[in-house]
């Protein structure tokens, strides 16, 4: 194959899909950031140009800050539990026990039920009244520890950042183990020889082998939370009283009950840089892998 | 997966417009055809379609569709913007009407509503309606939504348990506050609330006792925007009694984390003794009421020495509206006008056991549980409705959470209504928000 029919080949395969993906997606996202400059109700053709005008707000509005600090302490939280559990379930399921055969059938299985059905399972595992774990709480006597666990401030968000833990969970065991199969067992058994046992081989072997696979892993998990919407939107409504409003709950009140579409726009377009700025931020931080060239 | 979904989300709106833009540019088709959009909630959209058979049954020529699902709203947005909207639309609660209004997207009905209704010769179509909820439609002097069927706000009570046990339905905040404490002390939550949706409580307790301590006009004016309405004594006495009742334990654990299905279903399930809720409760659960679930109507109870009219109860409507830019604007008001006759009126209420807004309807044969608030509302001398909450979403919105910081114990009634005026005093600065304002058996 020539050198031209070979670009003409490549190009004929990319042509459809990136056809789409600039009608669908780049095309919509340029306009997003045009319709950010006007005041515009959503409801009809009429709209108002005024410059930054939803920006200035955007960036007085305490109820955005507020929104973004829920957001990263989401992915905080949940990222640091999803890494930590998500990495020793990957390791455990590749034993071949029957516990380990056991949970390899079943541990994708949160992830591919409907975000919808896993809000409603934790409605009701949280219900104040017939809730599993306020019984389980109740049974072993800690009483005093059965609250309303999405109606209360200090427990709302925390809430429904257990249920986003493990409606992702499987993706990243997932992620993982196939990862970890990839490090060949002649390391780890050299690493074991050399006296490097358990949190040691941890994380002088295992993890810096991982550590590409860490580092998508982590922007997976900011894209995941920075974008949370119908979890938190079914289970709380960004209540009690905006304990867990998050970005896109603020942007669908603006845009649908308010009729603020040009300022829930440049809401969208403020949320789309800081995903990007902060998916950089993890490429950027995460680059050099720390075990890398010591050896 | 993640990232097309992300942009998805990123750009719904603008997503949204794109592709209705295209659907906009289709040539009109035949000149009767009528195209009638609903929300589907928990009444159906059968009885619409049934209509428009008949209609199109003595109207040759005339071709109606009706269509709708439970967010229709989601479809119509993109519709009024590329100037494609339905001929007739019944758009649902998760419309913003008023912007409707404000961008011109549907008309004033008032030449309509002067004319005779549907096969007279004589007569308004305006009388036939109920005036209390025709004047909720009006904005600036002209009408520009219809009512249909209405709801009535008030609290529920376990018919079965308070016969059980000789308890009568409170009239009184003293008769309430006995009455809780024997219930209590049977083990049972006296009152429960859909705590993840605030605006339950805030119609059901906070706005009837606003109007018990200071009349109708403390609401009135509270929803007119007058400085200090917000903070006055009348809703500082509401907070203080809905504080009151938290702080004694009066409300079910717990409800604050519920959602309206779920406290709902504490009450069906006798764990919870009384809820506040609209007359659709009963359509709304019907699927899953225990056999033989006998529920009682009662209005909030009021305070023993309060200033407001003890026969004042809340109600709701659904409206509907003209587009301006629908195709068929006579057909379309003529075929509302035969789902307003009070025959039509009258098969609505017993097909589907609601209250309708056509004066004369509510002669018809009512459900069991719908005899007790036909009677509240006949005898009633003073009717609200929660309009700011349309007038002005973030109004609305801060009320709730307030609402939620309350009845949580984050807040004192004091910190309570001095959030309520902020929210206020910040609509009032708000110039780019158009003012409504209410005046009594008036039009607007």
């Amino acid at each position: 194959m020539t050198p031209r029919a070979r670009a003409a080949f490549i190009t004929g395969f990319l042509l459809p899909a990136t056809t789409l993906y600039a009608v669908f997606v780049v095309m919509p996202v340029v306009q997003a950031f045009a319709f950010s400059l006007y005041r515009w109700r959503g409801i009809s053709a009429n709209r108002t140009f005024i410059g930054l005008e939803n920006f200035r707000h955007l960036f007085a509005d305490p109820i955005v800050w507020m929104a973004l600090r829920h957001n990263l302490l989401l992915f905080v939280g949940t990222s640091t539990a999803i890494l930590v559990v998500s990495l020793a379930l990957a390791h455990a399921i590749g034993s071949d026990s029957r516990a380990a055969r056991l949970l390899r059938s079943v541990y994708l299985f949160p992830q591919v039920i409907s975000l919808v059905v896993v809000a409603i399972l934790w409605m009701f595992i949280l219900n104040p009244s017939f809730g599993i774990l306020n019984a389980a709480l109740k049974a072993v006597g800690l009483e005093r520890w059965a609250i309303a666990w999405l109606g209360e401030k200090p427990t709302a968000l925390a809430s429904i950042g257990v249920a986003h833990v493990w409606h992702a969970l499987g993706f990243y065991i997932m992620l993982f183990a196939a990862a970890l199969r990839t490090i060949p067992p002649d390391v780890i058994e050299a690493a074991t020889l050399d006296g490097a046992m358990g949190l040691t081989r941890l994380r002088y072997v295992t993890l810096p082998l991982l550590w590409a696979v860490l580092r998508i892993a982590l922007v997976y998990m900011a894209i995941g939370t920075m974008n949370i919407f119908s979890l938190v939107f079914l289970m709380t409504q960004g209540g009690p009283d905006r304990a867990t409003e998050v970005m896109l709950t603020y942007l669908y009140e603006q845009a649908f009950k308010h009729s603020e579409f040009g300022y829930a726009t440049a809401l969208a377009v403020v949320n789309f840089v800081l995903v990007m700025a902060l998916s950089g931020a993890i490429l950027a931080l995460f680059r050099h892998n720390p075990q890398e060239g010591k050896a | 997966m993640k990232r097309t979904t992300y942009a998805l989300l990123v750009t719904s709106a603008a997503l949204a417009v794109v592709a209705v833009v295209s659907c906009g540019r289709q040539p009109s088709t035949a000149s009767k055809e009528l195209e009638v959009a609903c929300f589907k909630g928990g009444y159906g959209i059968d009885f619409f379609e049934q209509a428009a058979r008949e209609y199109e049954q003595s109207h040759p020529g005339v071709k109606i569709k009706v269509w709708g699902n439970p967010r229709v709203w989601e479809q119509l947005r993109p519709r009024f913007v590329a100037g494609n909207p339905p001929d007739l639309t019944y758009p649902g609660w998760g419309m913003d009407h008023w912007a409707l209004v404000y961008e011109g997207q549907v008309i004033p009905l008032d030449e309509y509503l002067d004319s005779p209704p549907y096969g007279k010769a004589e007569g308004k179509w305006r009388d036939t309606f109920e005036p209390s909820l025709l004047e909720l439609c009006q904005y600036q002097g002209k009408t520009y939504m219809l009512p249909y069927f209405f709801s009535m706000l008030g609290w529920w009570y376990n018919k079965e348990m308070f016969e059980q046990n000789g308890w009568k339905p409170p009239r009184t905040w003293s008769e309430l506050l006995e009455l809780c404490e024997k219930i209590k002390a049977k083990g049972i939550a006296p009152i429960t609330y859909q705590g993840i949706y605030p605006a339950y409580a805030v119609s059901g307790f906070l706005i009837p006792w606003a109007i018990s301590a200071g009349g109708i006009e403390a609401f009135d004016n509270a929803q007119n925007l007058v400085p200090g309405a917000w903070k006055s004594p009348a809703f500082l006495k509401a907070a203080q009694m809905m504080d009151e009742l938290r702080r004694r334990g009066y409300f079910q654990e717990g409800a604050n984390g519920m959602d309206h299905t779920g406290a709902q279903m504490e009450f069906l399930s006798g764990r919870a003794a009384m809820i506040p809720c609209g007359t659709w409760l009963h359509s709304e659960m019907r699927n899953v009421m225990p056999k033989g679930f006998r529920m009682g109507f009662m209005l909030p109870p009021i305070l023993d020495d309060g200033k407001g009219d003890p026969t004042a109860v809340g109600i709701g409507i659904e409206p509907w509206m003209v587009p301006t830019k629908g195709k068929n604007r006579d057909v379309a008001i003529d075929f509302y006008k035969y789902m307003t006759s009070l025959e039509k009126a009258k098969q609505f209420v017993e097909a589907k056991g609601t209250l309708m807004s056509i004066r004369g309807s509510d002669a018809a044969n009512f459900p069991e549980h719908l005899k007790e608030p036909v009677d509240v509302f006949r005898n009633a001398k003073t009717v609200w409705s929660v309009e700011y909450r349309q007038w002005y979403p973030k109004l609305g919105k801060a009320v709730e959470d307030a609402t939620a910081a309350l009845l949580a114990g984050d807040i004192t009634p004091q910190q309570f209504v001095e959030r309520l005026e902020q929210a206020a005093e910040a609509t009032r600065q708000d110039k780019n928000i158009p003012k409504h304002t209410y005046t009594r058996g008036k039009a607007r």
